[in-house]
């Protein structure tokens, strides 16, 4: 317990540190690129730029600017008004959008390891079966196919085919039903990958054959003694799996309309919206940082050998 | 034999192999008596491990098939047993411990986890029962504080006190006959002696009948009663272990307690290696299977492969050759 509390103090120090690195460089190559989020094929005549850019504070000295900003962000969690979304802060777009993609990205990740686990088992358990071949070949479509395709497929079949979920939007189960398995099935195909060769590794070890020779029955041996050696792979994946799904939200979020961050992302890049921007690339470092702290506390929790520093 | 708790007859295990079909063991028969220890002794790859495998119904098939025989325990055969059978009498009635301690335990599960998993199964005990039953089993190998180590894991163990607690969760059922796959191989001398001692001393207070596999014959003739040597999946002598020592009846048993060093050996005297190789089990040659490494080969050797015939009282020999009058010869092996 003490261990687990140092370390997390530990890693939040790591992460402040590691936003703050994130920060100074994301302000760095926004500003590094010529022009500005107000210039456009269209001029705006000076008086209104200068207008503008005295209301985002983007006529200070840079060095200011990048204080001021970093001084409202520690001080007030305040990451400013978004210089493109009129009348909205950074603060109320991560408001809005962020449940819609944390609630997505969720959905997606369960479905992933329920599905990736359970087939990933079962391919391991019967191995050479045509039910073996099945799933893993399954399971390599799954992972070559891009989820943008999937979606569209998965439109076209589920949403004009059998008409059983809704093309878009957003508010109920079933509206989040489809994206969420879209974005979840490349995930699920990997993570059943790597159940199967992490399950067909620890069969082999002399440890399953104790078990076997205790006199278990083979239901206990494989759900006691070797999933949980063949998780560990898995549960290191889950960090990247994070990752995964949220740029994957990006290009689903489009395709299914929903009020995600995603389309935000995309925007504030495009369009040079240094606060927002910088408010969706903290946020994302926030979850990834998270992630990786939980995947390595359940690590350690599954296999003792491994400690927490 | 009356006194005989197991008997295995003319077992034939065999894996399929890219190479070809391995007859891994080939015709094996034995009995164990009620309470004694008998030796199983033999290269890697003499088949050993797979007989023992085999009657535990361990072995994985596929690639594995058992070609035939039998396993007499209790009047039932093992080797016809359907899983649920099979499952009440492994690690209830015979149990096994394995040659590296260190990877025969379950290394994401403390001790007293898969120590009581067996008891609470077999002997349908509860949790704080099977507790106190595995803590009373540490204290009888001789781990001390046995109620703090049972929530340790294996890890937190050296590989002596592993091995303890492996000795220790396989007699925690009482079974009948523990099979001891070169339980010693892989720890330090001193440990090993620590461990024997262990086993015989166990086996004289329960009465426990012990198949000891093992490749080392200075184990064999400290704690065993009777010996079977086996070159390439036969049996090829079995004897009391005294005799076994003292007028070795079939070639390669010779070969064996000649390769052992002697304290009493002249200073700088050369070990007596056994030439050549064990046989590709895959392409087994005609005749006797150790004709090509056998310094007493005669040619009746080459066409003729020798049966298991009996040479003295309660002893056997798979020999064609006299070996006591025998005249010995170089062995040219071919590579």
């Amino acid at each position: 317990m003490r261990d687990l509390l140092s370390y997390l103090t530990q890693r939040f120090f790591w992460m402040l540190l590691t936003l703050w690195v994130v920060y100074t460089f994301s302000f760095i190559l926004m500003r590094s690129v010529p022009g500005n989020p107000f210039s456009s094929e269209r001029n705006v005549p000076p008086a209104i730029e200068r207008q503008l850019e005295a209301r985002y504070n983007l006529d200070a000295p840079p060095l200011t600017q990048y204080i001021d900003y970093l001084v409202g962000i520690v001080t007030r969690f305040d990451l400013g008004w978004c210089i493109r979304l009129e009348d909205y802060s950074v603060n109320q777009v991560l408001a809005e959008g962020l449940p819609v993609s944390a609630s997505l990205a969720i959905f997606a990740m369960v479905f992933a390891i329920i599905l990736g686990v359970s087939t990933g088992v079962v391919s391991a358990v019967y191995r050479g079966t045509y039910a073996d071949i099945g799933m893993r070949t399954a399971a390599v479509l799954g992972i070559a196919i891009p989820n943008f395709v999937l979606a569209g497929l998965a439109i076209l079949l589920f949403v004009f085919g059998i008409k059983i979920f809704p093309a878009g939007g957003w508010g109920t189960l079933r509206q989040v039903a489809l994206p969420a398995l879209c974005l979840g099935a490349p995930i699920a195909a990997y993570i059943a990958r790597l159940t199967r060769t992490g399950m067909l590794e620890v069969l082999t070890k002399d440890h399953v054959r104790t078990a076997f020779a205790k006199g278990l029955p083979k239901r206990t041996v494989i759900m006691k003694h070797v999933l949980p050696g063949a998780m560990l792979p898995v549960v290191s994946y889950l960090g990247p799996a994070t990752a995964r799904v949220l740029t994957g939200s990006l290009v689903l979020e489009q395709i299914f309309a929903l009020p995600g961050l995603g389309s935000h992302f995309i925007h504030a890049a495009l369009q040079r919206d240094y606060t927002l921007a910088t408010g969706m690339v903290l946020t994302y470092t926030v979850i990834l940082f998270v992630m990786n702290t939980l995947v390595d506390i359940s690590y350690s929790i599954i296999d003792p050998r491994v400690k927490l520093q | 034999m009356s006194d005989s708790i197991l008997s295995v007859d003319d077992l034939r295990v065999s894996f399929k192999t890219d190479d070809g079909i391995v007859r891994a063991v080939r015709g094996v028969s034995f009995d164990v008596r009620r309470g004694e220890t008998i030796g199983l002794v033999g290269e890697s790859g003499s088949g050993k491990s797979v007989t023992n495998l085999a009657v535990m119904g361990l072995i994985p098939k596929p690639p594995g098939t058992i070609d035939g025989g039998s396993a007499m325990y209790d009047g039932r055969d093992l080797l016809s047993m359907g899983d649920r059978e099979l499952q009440s009498v492994r690690g209830k009635k015979i149990a096994m411990i394995f040659q590296d301690p260190m990877t025969a335990l379950n290394p994401l599960m403390t001790v007293e986890q898969q120590m009581t998993e067996v008891t609470r199964m077999h002997m349908g005990l509860n949790k704080k029962e099977a507790r106190l039953r595995a803590a009373e089993m540490l204290e009888m190998v001789g781990i001390s504080s046995p109620a703090k180590r049972l929530r340790d894991y294996p890890h937190q163990f050296s590989g002596g006190m592993r091995q303890r607690v492996m000795i220790a969760m396989a007699l925690s059922c009482e079974p009948d006959i523990l099979i001891a796959d070169e339980p010693t191989t892989a720890l330090d001398v001193t440990i090993q002696a620590q461990i024997l001692d262990l086993l015989a001393d166990l086996q004289k207070r329960r009465g426990t009948s012990i198949i000891l596999i093992t490749h080392d014959l200075g184990v064999v003739a400290g704690v065993c009663h009777r010996v079977m040597v086996m070159y390439a999946g036969r049996v090829v002598e079995k004897s009391d272990v005294h005799p076994l020592f003292e007028s070795p009846q079939h070639p390669y048993t010779i070969g064996l307690l000649e390769s052992l060093p002697r304290i009493d050996q002249s200073k700088g005297g050369e070990l007596q290696a056994i030439p050549g190789q064990p046989p590709d089990l895959a392409h087994i040659p005609d005749g006797c299977s150790f004709r090509p490494r056998c310094p007493f080969s005669i040619d009746k050797c080459v066409q003729q492969d020798p049966l298991l015939t009996e040479v003295g009282p309660d002893r056997l020999a798979a020999c064609l050759v006299d070996v006591e009058t025998a005249e010995r010869k170089a062995v040219e092996v071919e590579s």
